[in-house]
């Protein structure tokens, strides 16, 4: 009876693999783990797409920050011969090998959020992501546009910012945009530069460590929101107003962050959507129907928001976050 | 004679370059900056304020959880599980503290279970996870390290699954206190590791427990035929680093107010173990130091404070902290102790007989 049992379930299995893989268009995306709200939502999104959408298969992998995971991820979706592959790398560097085997499978490879340093070597259909040097951009060019509607434009101020996991192409990326704009805003003066591994944690031991070796602090650009909102206990530990005391800059606009905005407690947030499903399907769609993509880069449209709205940085003006706040998703 | 015997042993001592090292270290910190030692009374918050502070402060975590890796490192093993325990007790506690909410929502607007399910549940959890290491390494006979890998691995997938793979935020105003909170002007979390050590500490030294341990390590078999119940200290043991890990998982996410399943405790493992190494305890097991692993958790934790008050390029960042723990390693080696026991033996031996 056991035997029969077995057998029989042995054979739904082999018949539902059969199924899926004879009809359904399988999609694997290695991510790199939950690292934030951010990337939380950026997961859920695309997930939900590819689930939602009737005849694609998703296969998930959370590479839990480590590059050896996503490299063996990677590895097993060739091996299981998958239709596409999404992809966002953990750090930069160090993917040419594993991305040259998905090339040599002949597997499409859509690059989502992040570009690896290899990206020219290697061949991939679509990039999805920000602009990380404009997004940095906007964080210097919405403190300075700041300073300047308050009539405070000349006035010398000393800024630190609050740099991401080194190596990360976000963080190379953003510090880029940061350091040029810094040039138009000859007032700001560098006191401060160090990362904070984009974790809430670190953002408010750096920032606790430079409230004591730095004697004066006017704006804090972070590289990402949950820095800034652990540096934002940090200056409340020392006695100081967030907010007010310093400038705190964020970026990627997690829910959080408008949180502390409407609060006052943070002062502006520029975004950085995690939100690609919009993007990724129609182009899956169309690789379906047999359309040629070649690195084709897709920038998601972003804005930036803070406490008042209305300071117009060239390519974008802000918006008032408590006016958003109800219908952000993440 | 005697008096010459105990600076030689003293020198002999790993711990005492250990301390050696974190007064050489504090040293050039005030060479450099004199303020960095400057302690002020913060107002605001009711607490003393200074580079010290936050040395001590944000030690805690490897601190509590190094006194239970003292002691599974004094048994013979490692446990590498305890990262992970502190995602998962991060995980727990905010799960009960946004009980009925996964949406992200304004902090408010959700039901918050029992505050002593908050503090307790994740303990518990924990410290079964202790034991169960300790289960398969005393009962299954598997080496620790191969025991608390499994948990090490599989611990921070159990925390994404309690919190949906979500960074909830909370601003439950009492789960504060625990990592912001204060008490006679300092920092809880300070507080949390004085009780933590100076329990550690009477448990193994004013009861035999601690001689149990050492006698374990050294050699089980002789320890068993001689009457000590080697499984029950085993097992004793990994459930108080299970606890332990489950304390330092409450204070970081008291900290931040959240999970981080992801980045909670990460390398957590390798700090403790560098503590505990650096406090003088040998890796084969036998005799610890309490004390001693003390030191080397405010080591590392001065490190990283040093990196950050003096703006250490970040991409130097890994480097210099590996340079400095090298230093302390060698310091601390065989032939520099004994050459430096020698000399001071030879002068005590000297300055002795002139007297004479």
């Amino acid at each position: 009876m056991k035997k029969v049992f077995l057998l029989v379930v042995a054979l739904v299995m082999v018949f539902a693999v059969s199924a899926a893989s004879a009809k359904d268009v399988v999609i694997a995306f290695s991510q790199i783990g939950q690292e934030s709200d951010w990337r939380t939502a950026n997961t859920d999104d695309l997930r939900s797409a590819i689930e939602n959408h009737p005849g694609w298969k998703l296969v998930y992998d959370d590479g839990q920050q480590k590059q050896e995971n996503q490299i063996k991820a990677l590895r097993n979706f060739i091996t299981q011969d998958v239709d596409y592959i999404l992809f966002t790398g953990v750090v930069s560097t160090g993917w040419d090998e594993v991305l040259k085997e998905v090339n040599e499978a002949e597997i499409p490879l859509l690059l989502i959020d992040r570009l690896p340093d290899c990206a020219d070597k290697i061949d991939y259909v679509a990039a999805f992501g920000g602009d990380f040097v404009e997004e940095g951009r906007r964080q210097v060019a919405w403190a300075g546009e700041y300073f300047k509607s308050i009539g405070k434009g000349d006035v010398d101020m000393n800024i630190v910012i609050m740099e991401g996991t080194t190596g990360a192409s976000a963080q190379t990326g953003r510090t880029e945009g940061n350091l040029k704009a810094l040039a138009e805003y000859p007032h700001f003066k560098l006191v401060g530069q160090q990362s904070g591994n984009f974790t809430r944690a670190e953002g408010q031991a750096v920032m606790e460590s430079w409230l004591k070796s730095i004697d004066k602090i006017d704006v804090l650009i972070a590289q990402n929101d949950d820095m800034a909102l652990g540096a934002i206990d940090a200056i409340k530990a020392a006695g100081k107003v967030p907010g007010k005391d310093i400038i705190i800059v964020g970026c990627d606009s997690v829910k959080a962050a408008f949180d502390a905005i409407v609060a006052g407690e943070m002062n502006c947030t520029v975004e950085c959507t995690p939100l690609y499903g919009a993007f990724v399907v129609p182009t899956i769609e169309a690789l379906e129907r047999g359309e040629r993509f070649d690195k084709t880069v897709v920038h998601p449209e972003e804005g930036v928001f803070d406490m008042d709205g209305g300071i117009d940085l060239g390519s974008v003006k802000s918006v008032k976050a408590a006016d958003v706040i109800a219908s952000r998703r993440y | 004679m005697r008096k010459n015997l105990n600076l030689s042993s003293i020198m002999q001592s790993k711990v005492t370059w250990a301390v050696i090292a974190e007064m050489l270290i504090l040293l050039v910190c005030f060479a450099i900056r004199p303020d960095f030692f400057s302690i002020s009374y913060q107002p605001s918050t009711g607490m003393l304020y200074g580079s010290l502070i936050d040395i001590v402060n944000r030690s805690a975590e490897i601190t509590i959880i190094s006194m239970g890796m003292t002691l599974v490192i004094a048994l013979g093993g490692t446990d590498l599980s305890v990262g992970a325990l502190v995602a998962v007790a991060g995980a727990i506690a905010l799960k009960f503290l946004r009980w009925d909410v996964l949406e992200y929502t304004t902090p408010g607007d959700y039901s918050v279970c029992p505050y002593i399910l908050v503090l307790t549940v994740p303990l518990i959890i924990c410290a079964l996870m202790g034991l169960f290491n300790g289960f398969l390494v005393a009962k299954g006979g598997i080496q620790p390290i191969i025991a608390t890998l499994i948990l090490m691995v599989c611990g921070r997938g159990v925390a994404q699954i309690l919190t949906d793979g979500k960074q909830f935020t909370t601003g439950y105003s009492p789960f504060r206190v625990i990592g912001q909170g204060s008490f006679l002007y300092l920092p809880m979390p300070i507080i949390i590791t004085i009780v933590v050590v100076v329990a550690v500490a009477l448990f193994t030294r004013k009861t035999a427990f601690g001689a149990f341990v050492e006698s374990v390590g050294v050699n089980p078999s002789a320890s068993r035929l001689s009457g000590i119940k080697a499984d029950q200290v085993i097992l004793i043991v990994f459930l108080l680093t299970g606890l332990l890990s489950g304390i330092a998982g409450l204070i970081y996410s008291s900290r931040i107010m959240s999970n981080d399943s992801n980045n909670a405790g990460l390398n957590f493992e390798m700090d403790a173990i560098l503590a505990v190494v650096i406090g003088g305890t040998n890796m084969s097991g036998g005799k610890f130091s309490i004390i001693g692993t003390l030191v080397g958790s405010l080591i590392i934790r001065t490190i990283v404070t040093f990196v950050y008050y003096f703006g250490i390029v970040a991409e130097a960042t890994m480097a210099f902290k590996a340079l400095i723990i090298a230093v302390v390693i060698v310091l601390q080696s065989a032939p520099v102790r004994e050459y430096f026991a020698k000399r001071a033996a030879k002068r005590v031996k000297v300055s002795g007989g002139v007297q004479a």
